[in-house]
């Protein structure tokens, strides 16, 4: 059975990124030249992020991520272009994530409620009740 | 299926009462637990008396009982008339606080839209801002925490769905959102553990290290900021994960619909 | 000059408060005013709508505002109105009871009045809104409507149509001309927008055959003298005819095969123009940029005229798009559904390149749900014009049915019924569905359960179990079978899904009759069917595959498509057996997508390896595969007691059309055509002697049907007649049941 593949995300190709000059360029020149970038540090807008993966799903298995790259474009603390750094999925952990949840206030409505309350559907298969 | 006394509702029925009897006869309906016939009845005064002193007062009434009675939206209608007509009155301030309850009940769990906690949101600020000093300003800022504390888990939701997909930038981005939106909430704390969580499998280590740092300094004696010194420094594993057995992930994600 | 006042009086208020007008003046106890300010006040009191006049008088030391209020609305309602009844027209008055009256808004409100009516075709409707005067300056607003008559459209026609007839073109238009059913069809009353849109019809109609210059010059309508029905002429310009000429795929974007591109596109030199094929070819090149994870690819359709040769050059040129990205996918009106469930049928997800075919492609994934009424997928501008925001906007409609009562199957006869089937259970997407049914001959006691994405993956699990007790009309024997089938289902390719399945089976075959009296032969059921009841009730555990591939699931909407279904069931144990079905579907439409022609071949073979098949286990034919009979009315037969034994093998084949039949659509009434050809055969004992048609015996049904979409669903109405049946068949002329897609 054949994989199927989905892409997520977006990288620049390698002929934008050597366009840029560092201690030159600027975070809007470089927005404007690579694109917008899917995330950025935490700390104000710090660093630019770009994320690309490739994830391929087979048959019952949950999707995988098979392949990823990350441009890390960080800037001089005159908001100049500092350094370029690039990772891939290698450098990332597999993170079991806490199933824990902070605990919601407005709970679901009671469950009988949500049960009656959708009912309505009225389709001529229960009429003619469909023989096999 | 037996006369529930509601005679009154064919039309003219109440005509020859006076609007003091008729707000009499409501308030007696509204103790005896018939909130929408109690209702009728302060509607019917405003229609027949429309100036004694008693349709107004009817008004508020009405109010009251429709919103007893989870009819939110004839609540609503008759708070606004109020509102409307007698901004300056004493009442108006207990108006405005029902039309508030009035969307603040109907909040939906947070997979659900949230459309009327947005209304409800600002009906609240709008009882907190107008009238300060009114007995009900207390009760509005605290339900008004409420609500935004559940804006913010609709985006934590959402952002718990993206991180267990493994798109961690779309889940960093909604957990920004909340650090950066909603930090007064009680999310704040997980908002950051995750963000340690999607830096670590992103392989930005400095990020997950910044977020474990704001974490440990804001909140130091939660679990949260326990998990993320254990992610970060990657020192022993944490007990609750190990023992989740695939049976019971069936049962929390199949029958309790839990599923991250 | 300036005022000042020490105090303010309100004459002439009697429902509004006086503090309510002071606030709204924004005067307050001895403040200096000028007569600007003054008059400021009167406007600001004015502006709230609820005074007939506003005077603010300086009178020494007071200031004296008088007012005079509009009355208030006591009742509304309309008299005279037979067309639109008072629900209809309620929505479109906005004047309110219990509030202020205000002539301007009764104005306005007469108004919608008289559109609504010119929309239904009463373009002679006269409304006049009267006031009745009640004590206590209040007044009830009745409007008096006198409706006129209906203007029809009596004749349409053509001028300068040379490629088409005028009865073709009238098929194309919505507005239909008068015919006998007048008084009932609504479509051939004269409403102004709908010739607009028919101008579009006609413009659709000859652009997608060729003729690239088509306009419509001018639409005359015209009034006959008695003022009760219209004449409408379309004056149409042609212009020539063109068809394709050369067709090219080019690219200026560098890492992209244009072979690949070139293969998508359908469209052909030589074949008649249409702009439809255009977009689809465009929808197919997008859908491959899709699929290779091409981001930001826009396709350019450049046509150039080639006058003499009358063709039109078609260049594909794919060029990079700016590149923008989704900031955000709301999902709102979701009351019932939770927002995981939405979204998890986009492929795209936030922060990623906004692609708006896989917008539209997700936008038909949360439709085919089937829990929305409707669901809108928007893109806007998000915080920055290279962001967008999703907008998904969802109506719920009522997914669960709960239903107490009796229901009457044309094969079963009548079947008390309690069930609850709900599709969306608590709005996590899972199925749920209890079934308790006691009818005469038959009781069922089913339960369903499907989560569709287990573990957060695509991965349907479910699990079904149902307990049915049948008293076999047309044999004389009971049967009592009880299944358990937990099963799991997942994509294995683009457009192929595999279903794995373990099935637990109880059958038993109970008080055959004539067993209790072995001296009296008359009543007795077959032997056979006495043998096999003799061996009681049997475990079967059992394990099997399905595997389909359906072409529709790659939603490239071709008018061709085809479905493969194939699957094998492997019993193991006491009696181990191979039981193996398939089903080769193939639908084309024709004619401009109205007539729909399916040719569909169905089979199974039943193997027992050790142990044989009984009566529980055997092919019954019903409705659903071979219609024209009853369950079980073909298929070997006992010899004198003539009960149907149920067959081990049987083939079917299906030829089927559906067109539309020319009533109006509004009804939702379609017509159709088949023909069945096939047989159930091989009951697998060895005195064949004893068992009429044994072998393969070939059975013919030819029939129309009738396709009626109501309310409670598609029903379709078969008439059957049978070409080739045997002596002892039970042949079922009519039958009804709900029609379903293949």
């Amino acid at each position: 059975c054949s994989p199927q593949f989905r892409n997520h995300g977006y990288v620049p190709p390698e002929s934008a990124v050597s366009a840029l000059t560092y201690g030159v360029d600027t975070r809007e020149t470089v927005s404007a030249t690579l694109g917008r970038p899917t995330t950025t540090g935490l700390l104000g807008d710090s660093t630019f992020y770009y994320v690309q993966s490739r994830f391929r799903t087979v048959a019952y298995q949950a999707p995988e991520e098979i392949e990823r790259q990350v441009l890390a474009v960080s800037f001089a603390p005159n908001g100049t272009l500092g350094n370029i750094e690039r990772f891939d999925l290698a450098d990332g952990r597999v993170v079991q994530l806490s199933g824990r949840t902070t605990a919601e206030i407005f709970a679901d409505r009671t469950f009988i409620n949500q049960l009656l309350g959708n009912v309505g559907r009225f389709d001529a298969g229960n009429l003619l009740g469909d023989d096999e | 299926c037996g006369g529930r006394g509601d005679g009154f509702r064919e039309s003219g029925a109440l005509d020859t009462l006076t609007p003091e009897q008729i707000y009499i006869q409501g308030e007696s309906l509204l103790e005896s637990g018939r909130e929408d016939d109690a209702a009728f009845h302060f509607t019917e005064i405003e229609r027949l008396y429309p100036y004694s002193e008693w349709a107004k007062r009817g008004l508020i009434m009405a109010a009251f009982a429709f919103h007893r009675d989870g009819a939110y939206e004839d609540a609503r209608a008759s708070a606004q008339r109020y509102l409307d007509f007698y901004p300056a009155e004493e009442d108006a301030a207990y108006a405005q606080y029902l039309l508030a309850l009035s969307y603040y009940d109907q909040i939906d769990d947070v997979g659900r839209d949230q459309g009327l906690t947005f209304q409800a949101l600002q009906a609240l600020r709008t009882v907190i801002e107008v009238y300060p000093d009114s007995p009900y300003a207390a009760d509005a800022m605290a339900k008004f925490d409420l609500a935004f504390d559940h804006l913010a888990s609709k985006e934590m939701e959402i952002g718990r769905f993206y991180i267990a997909g493994g798109h961690y930038t779309a889940a960093v981005n909604r957990f920004r959102t909340v650090v950066e939106d909603y930090q007064t909430t009680r999310h704040t704390p997980e908002a950051l553990y995750r963000l340690v969580e999607a830096y670590v499998a992103l392989g930005l280590n400095a990020e997950a290290q910044t977020a474990g740092a704001i974490l440990g300094t804001n909140f130091p004696t939660t679990s949260w900021y326990r998990d993320a010194y254990v992610l970060l420094t990657g020192r022993g594993l944490r007990p609750d994960v190990v023992g989740e057995s695939w049976l019971t992930a069936i049962y929390r994600q199949v029958i309790r619909g839990e599923w991250i | 000059q300036n005022f000042s006042f020490d105090s303010v009086r309100v004459e002439g208020n009697q429902r509004i408060e006086t503090a309510t007008i002071l606030a709204q003046a924004g005067i307050s106890q001895g403040e200096t005013l000028t007569a600007g300010q003054l008059n400021d006040a009167a406007q600001a009191i004015r502006g709230t709508g609820l005074f007939e006049t506003v005077d603010v008088v300086p009178d020494g030391g007071t200031l004296v505002i008088r007012v005079q209020e509009w009355p208030t609305v006591n009742r509304i309602n309309f008299e005279g109105n037979a067309r639109l009844s008072d629900e209809e027209l309620a929505p479109l008055v906005g004047s309110v009871e219990r509030r202020v009256f205000s002539p301007v808004q009764a104005e306005q409100d007469t108004a919608a009045i008289v559109q609504a009516y010119a929309a239904s075709g009463r373009i002679n409707a006269v409304v006049v809104p009267a006031i009745i005067r009640r004590d206590d300056n209040r007044v009830d607003l009745v409007f008096q409507v006198n409706e006129g008559g209906v203007t029809e459209v009596e004749r349409i026609s053509f001028v300068g149509n040379r490629g088409f007839s005028d009865r073709r073109l009238r098929n194309v238009l919505e507005t239909r001309q008068a015919g006998l059913l007048r008084q009932v069809i609504g479509s051939d009353t004269f409403v102004a927008e709908r010739i607009n849109f028919d101008r579009q019809l006609l413009t659709d109609f000859y652009r997608s055959r060729g003729y690239a210059d088509f306009t419509v010059n001018d639409v005359g309508v015209n009034l006959t003298r008695e003022r009760d029905a219209y004449l409408i002429t379309f004056d149409v310009q042609e212009g020539q005819r063109f068809d394709f000429g050369t067709v090219t795929v080019t690219s200026a974007i560098p890492e992209v095969d244009v072979s690949a591109f070139r293969a998508a596109v359908r469209v052909r030199p030589g074949q008649v123009y249409s702009p439809l094929a255009v977009d689809n070819d465009i929808a197919r090149i997008e859908t491959l940029a899709l699929r290779q994870g091409i981001n930001f690819l826009l396709v350019e359709p450049r046509i150039t005229r080639d006058e003499r040769g009358l063709a039109l050059n078609v260049e594909y040129a794919l060029v990079p798009g700016d590149r923008i990205f989704v900031e955000r996918i709301d999902i709102e009106g979701n009351a019932t559904t939770l927002d995981r469930v939405i979204r998890a049928q986009f492929r795209t997800v936030e922060g990623d390149p906004f692609n708006p075919r896989e917008i539209r492609e997700s936008a038909e994934r949360i439709r085919a749900l089937g829990y929305f009424a409707d669901a809108e997928v928007e893109a806007r501008e998000g915080s920055s014009p290279d962001q967008v925001i999703v907008d998904v906007n969802v109506e719920e409609q009522p997914t669960g049915s709960l239903s107490f009562g009796v229901n009457y199957s044309s094969d079963n006869g009548p079947a008390l019924v309690a069930s609850f089937s709900e599709a969306n259970f608590l709005g996590r997407g899972q199925s749920l569905e209890f079934e308790l049914s006691t009818g005469s001959d038959n009781r069922v006691l089913t339960f369903d359960f499907t989560e569709p994405r287990f573990l957060g993956r695509d991965l349907e699990a479910g699990i079904e179990l149902s307990f049915r007790q049948t008293d076999n009309a047309s044999a004389l024997y009971d049967t009592d079978a009880f299944r358990v089938s937990p099963s799991l289902g997942f994509p294995i390719s683009e457009r192929g899904r595999l279903n794995v399945f373990y099935a637990g089976e109880y059958t038993d075959i109970t008080d055959v009759a004539g067993s209790d009296t072995p001296a009296d032969q008359s009543d007795d059921a077959s032997p056979i069917i006495e043998a096999e009841a003799a061996q009681g009730g049997l475990w079967t555990n059992s394990v099997g595959f399905s595997y389909s591939i359906d072409t529709r699931r790659s939603n490239l909407d071709s008018p061709t498509n085809f479905l493969l279904r194939a699957g094998q069931e492997y019993g193991f144990g006491d009696r181990s057996f191979i039981r193996s079905t398939a089903l080769a579907s193939a639908e084309t439409r024709v004619m401009g997508e109205d007539v729909t022609l399916r040719a569909t071949l169905e089979g199974g073979f039943l193997n027992y390896l050790d142990g044989n098949s009984r009566v529980t286990d055997r092919f019954f034919l019903g409705s659903r595969v071979i219609r024209g009979f009853e369950r079980g009315g073909i298929g070997p037969r006992d010899i004198e007691t003539d009960d149907a034994l149920g067959g081990n093998t049987y083939a079917v084949a299906r030829l089927e059309a559906e067109f539309p039949i020319f009533l109006p659509e509004e009804y939702g009434i379609s017509g159709g055509a088949f023909v069945d050809y096939g047989s159930v055969w091989d009951v697998g004992v060895e005195q064949t002697d004893r068992v009429r048609y044994d072998d393969f015996t070939p059975r013919a049904v030819a029939g129309v049907s009738v396709f009626w979409d109501t309310p409670l669903g598609p029903l379709r109405f078969n008439f059957t007649r049978p070409l080739l049946s045997e002596e002892f068949d039970r042949p079922q002329n009519f039958d009804v049941t709900v029609s379903t897609q293949f």
